[in-house]
């Protein structure tokens, strides 16, 4: 094909440019180490990037997140341990003061030892964290949740359970309101409470109860009777409705069972004694010891005063026992999460990591083909450089 | 011997005239559309003698340029396509590099935003959280309004492109025009003989004018040449030139619109043109710009109503129900400059998830109204004066007259005024506005969970809702729960059943009840007063970054900005490709045409050393004619 001059000239200097269009392109990767420096080099590439990047970022905040609901389960579990701490002081003076050798005097003493468990208690109860939230107060974070009134410690927080995002799709809690972790306890052995009639005369005392799949929730009474001194004491439990479900004769050490339940009582039952057994009431923690408290302080002397604070320690230690299991539940319950904060951390890392390396293979370049290519491109342009100075200098005039 | 010295005579004047053509062609090797010119020789008549005719020499025929039609006429067309594409390319690969840099594109926004909306969920009662997310929110917003305003930068540089290309287009017109006149009259004066430089003059005018906008061209018989542009709109008609003018758009001071000069009204042609500078910045406008500020203005639409409806379903730190957090998208009308009636037309959003990325063009023909959709052609017609379109919902009001017309853009400037409502930390609606909880006196395990508002209507409550479980609720052994403070009971639950969870709506209110309740037990919502430390909103809204809300309940935010960016990024890439293959074509076209019409200095070279030759020999002819002549007058002179 014939050529004209100016298009010679014109085809080597665009090529030249072609070449250094390229060259600048692979020099510019190389620069900034990415292969897709504009959506439009990879259009594919761009949008995985987007959500690569954004993908990155969100597990970057969960494990900030997860690290923040660290600690406050953390505080909590240290809450907890100390409450736990408490209870099982108040716990052993609750069994010394139950002791047959204690006086009404020693009795106070425990009693003005328990008084300050007690107000340790609510101290604990009302925990701020590093904020100043209180650490139990449900949603009412503000609200001091537990405050003495009279005789009573009232809760004026709320049900609010806090949770953090810490993976995607996986919030997790991280506070517990104070009233399912104080307040909320079953009293009695869970299922039902026995409670001694104020006016008992007798040395009866509850020495175990337990209930059965089949107990059927309602108040009952068992009452004792013996109408004289030579007749055999006799049980009659009745029922809400005073329908009699249960009687026979007593006797110390053995079972009264109605109805699913089963209680044992020891000692002797004067005629008319009664005992209240309710479906087991909620009852707070506070109270449980502050009951205990009340009745050591109210102690006489005497068989049935004795008896009567043996039956309110039995009932109190019932009700501390409940306390101790519902923080060892609710400690076994943080302790579960705080794993569960582990294991999802490890494997929000295992993703990051796995993010990493694909954003890395989908943005980054290889630099090792990028370097040869740099040189290619070199070559190629150095040889388009030389070729077109060589061509140039050709023309017929050089000979006329 | 006076043959001799004619023949001799003819081919030195003959061969002077090709030595100045090569020399014509070697000087303007670099001038650009030159065609090299040859000189065609041709024998003198021949003169009769009686032992036949002898030839008296030769004469210059005619010079002519080496030239193929159809090889410049495709050049003409290849011109306009590559520069079509590139300037599309240009213009695409800038809103691309856009919408991916880091520092203006939407996806670190929102990234940081939502980031700071977790900190606060994680410490909701806290203040500095908040402040920090007010910043990230302003600071989204703000990108909104950059990349906006990039664009609408981009639209003015458009009409300003617009305007330039028109008088260019112009001023190339009347050259061709005056060009034209000027071949004719050359031609005629010639006596037929082509005038190749003004030919090569008008073609390259021809060819800059191709790159400027796509042309047909036809050639008249007197030599002049007609050239029509769009779909047939005579530009240049023999001497005459027509006008292309620019005038305001008639909804849009800021953009420009391209007619005819002369005619009645202002016809916009734009959709005609194409190829070329002017045909790319008015595809690019059209079917590029416009679409990524619609498609930008819709996700930000799509981000403050979703984001707003879950906001005001929360409480903020006063106990108030949050508002607005993003102000709320507001559809543009825009009436015509040429409107003659008093109607008023107003647009309100009515469905965010419905909305597209569509421009609406209302017009009134004198009893009905006709609303276009700008993007797929739809109509709808009707006596108005409501319509309904795709979420939004048209209003007209007052008297129109017919030819009256209305441009409705629900999205266009949903980036550009996209902004942050909120401006008090304290505002921000972490809580939820309502919480739950058992009875104190509760013996069974009866549980309230996931309470949500679906509604806010009722809220805050006028006082607590009361379940209280009842054996006998719905009748005697139907159980459930019995309902106080609230319409909607009693609720059947049957614990034998539905302690595992059942979901339960109750006024505006959803929530799941479990567990197995004693008689009596009762379940309480309440105003969640004082709630500083509740984040369930937040959460709520922290889960508003992946939900699938957009696009009908397909894309997320992040996914419909990616979409956003992909498609960019193809028409950049379809761009830049087509450039790259018409710049090849082209190439190829220019070598092709080259080939016939270029100049090349070796063979000019080769002519010179031909011509040259001949000369000298055409020279020794009349010495050779003088030295006969000599012979004779010698001979003679004794």
């Amino acid at each position: 094909m014939r050529l004209s001059t100016a298009q010679i000239f014109q085809q080597g200097i665009s090529n030249i440019l072609n070449q250094q269009a390229q060259l600048q392109k692979t020099q510019q990767q190389l620069a900034s180490g990415l292969r897709v420096t504009t959506p439009a080099d990879d259009p594919i590439a761009a949008v995985q990037i987007l959500d690569l990047t954004e993908d990155l970022q969100q597990l970057d905040q969960f494990q900030r997140n997860a690290n923040l609901a660290e600690g406050q389960i953390a505080l909590a579990d240290t809450v907890l341990q100390d409450v736990t701490d408490v209870l099982q002081r108040v716990r052993e003076l609750t069994v010394q003061a139950n002791n047959a050798t204690q006086t009404p005097e020693t009795r106070r003493a425990i009693a003005t030892e328990m008084e300050g468990r007690l107000d340790e208690l609510v101290s604990l109860a009302n925990t701020r964290d590093a904020n100043g939230e209180f650490v139990f107060a449900g949603f009412q974070a503000q609200t001091q949740p537990f405050s003495r009134s009279g005789g009573q410690v009232l809760y004026n927080g709320d049900e609010g359970q806090r949770f953090l995002q810490v993976a995607p799709n996986t919030q997790l809690a991280v506070r517990d309101s104070g009233r399912a972790v104080f307040m909320d306890i079953p009293a009695g052995n869970g299922r039902f409470d026995i409670r001694a009639d104020a006016g008992n005369a007798g040395t009866a005392i509850v020495d175990a109860s337990s209930a059965a799949a089949n107990y059927q929730r309602d108040t009952y009474t068992i009452s004792f009777s013996q109408p004289t001194p030579a007749d055999p004491v006799t049980f009659t439990v009745t029922d809400s409705s005073a329908a009699v479900v249960a009687s026979g004769p007593y006797q110390s050490g053995a079972s009264i069972s109605f109805n699913g339940a089963s209680v044992t009582f020891e000692g002797a039952p004067a005629d008319g004694d009664s005992f209240t057994v309710p479906a087991a009431p909620r009852q707070d923690v506070f109270s449980s010891v502050q009951n205990i408290i009340d009745s050591l302080k109210s102690s006489t002397t005497g068989p049935a005063a004795s008896a009567s604070v043996n039956n309110a320690m039995a009932s109190g230690l019932a009700n501390l026992d409940q306390a101790l299991g519902r923080m060892l539940e609710q400690q076994a319950d943080l302790g579960v999460r705080l794993n569960r904060i582990d294991s999802l951390r490890e494997s929000n890392d295992a993703f990051t990591l796995q993010l990493q390396e694909t954003l890395s293979e989908v943005r980054d370049l290889d630099v090792t083909e990028a370097i040869s290519r740099l040189n290619l491109q070199l070559v190629a342009l150095q040889a388009a450089q030389q070729s077109y100075v060589r061509i140039q200098g050709l023309s017929l005039f050089n000979f006329l | 011997m006076a043959d001799l010295l004619n023949i001799g005579t003819s081919a030195l004047l003959s061969l002077q005239r090709a030595l100045s053509t090569t020399g014509q062609n070697i000087a303007n090797v670099n001038t650009a559309g030159y065609s090299r010119q040859r000189v065609n020789f041709a024998t003198l008549p021949p003169e009769a003698t009686g032992a036949g005719f002898l030839g008296t020499g030769v004469k210059v025929d005619s010079i002519t340029r080496s030239y193929d039609q159809f090889l410049a006429q495709d050049v003409r067309s290849r011109s306009s396509s590559s520069a079509g594409f590139s300037t599309l390319s240009s213009l695409t690969s800038r809103i691309d590099s856009l919408l991916a840099d880091p520092s203006v594109g939407i996806a670190p926004g929102i990234e940081s935003f939502f980031g700071a909306l977790q900190d606060v969920a994680n410490n909701p009662g806290s203040i500095p959280e908040r402040k920090v997310l007010l910043g990230e929110a302003n600071e989204l917003a703000g990108r909104f309004q950059t990349l906006d305003a990039q664009l609408r930068g981009l639209n003015s540089e458009v009409s300003q492109r617009i305007t330039t290309t028109v008088s260019d287009i112009n001023a190339l017109a009347s050259n061709i025009a005056s060009l034209n006149e000027q071949v004719v009259r050359a031609t005629t004066q010639s006596g037929g003989q082509p005038p190749n430089d003004l030919l090569d003059a008008r073609d390259q005018a021809i060819n800059r004018l191709a790159e400027k906008v796509g042309v047909t061209t036809v050639t008249q018989d007197d030599g002049a040449v007609n050239v029509l542009v769009g779909n047939g709109q005579a530009l240049v008609v023999g001497f005459t030139a027509s006008q292309l003018q620019t005038f305001r758009d008639p909804f849009d001071a800021t953009r420009v619109n391209v007619g005819i000069a002369g005619l009645a009204s202002s016809t916009d042609i734009g959709r005609f043109l194409s190829g070329g500078e002017l045909g790319a910045a008015l595809s690019f406008r059209g079917g590029v710009l416009d679409s990524t500020r619609n498609e930008l203005g819709l996700l930000a639409a799509g981000i403050a109503a979703t984001f707003n409806a879950q906001h005001s379903e929360g409480m903020d730190l006063n106990g108030q129900l949050g508002g607005n957090f993003f102000r709320p998208l507001q559809p543009a009308v825009s009436g015509s400059t040429g409107n003659t009636g008093s109607a008023t037309v107003t647009a309100a959003l009515a469905d965010v998830g419905q909305l597209t990325g569509a421009d609406y063009r209302l017009s009134f023909d004198g009893s009905q109204w006709t609303l276009r959709n700008q993007q797929t052609g739809a109509t709808q017609t009707g006596a108005g004066p409501a319509f309904s379109i795709d979420g939004v919902d048209i209003n007209i009001s007052g008297t129109p007259a017919a030819g009256d017309s209305f441009l409705v853009q629900p999205v266009a400037q949903g980036a550009n005024l996209f902004a942050v409502e909120l401006t008090n930390a304290a505002a921000f609606a972490a809580a939820s506005p309502v919480r739950s909880s058992t009875g104190s006196a509760n013996l069974g395990d009866a549980r309230l969970s996931s309470l949500a508002v679906d509604s806010v209507a009722g809220l805050p409550l006028a006082g607590a809702i009361t379940l209280t479980f009842n054996p006998d609720a719905l009748g005697p052994g139907v159980p459930g729960y019995d309902v106080a403070g609230s319409a909607g009971g009693p609720i059947a639950y049957d614990p034998a059943t539905d302690s595992g969870g059942l979901a339960v709506t109750l006024g505006g209110l959803s929530f799941e009840l479990a567990g197995t309740p004693a008689a009596g037990d009762t379940l309480s919502i309440a105003n969640n007063t004082d709630g500083s430390g509740d984040n369930r909103n937040a959460l709520a809204l922290g889960a508003l970054q992946t939900a699938p809300i957009l696009d009908g309940g397909t894309a997320s935010y992040q996914d419909s900005y990616a979409g956003l960016v992909a498609d960019v990024a193809v028409r950049s890439r379809q761009a830049s490709a087509a450039a790259d293959a018409e710049g090849t074509l082209l190439q190829q076209a220019i070598s092709a045409r080259d080939s016939v019409q270029g100049v090349n200095l070796d063979e000019e070279a080769a002519d010179l050393l031909r011509f040259q030759q001949a000369y000298q020999a055409a020279a020794q002819v009349i010495s050779v004619a003088d030295t006969v002549f000599q012979t004779l007058l010698d001979a003679t002179r004794r």
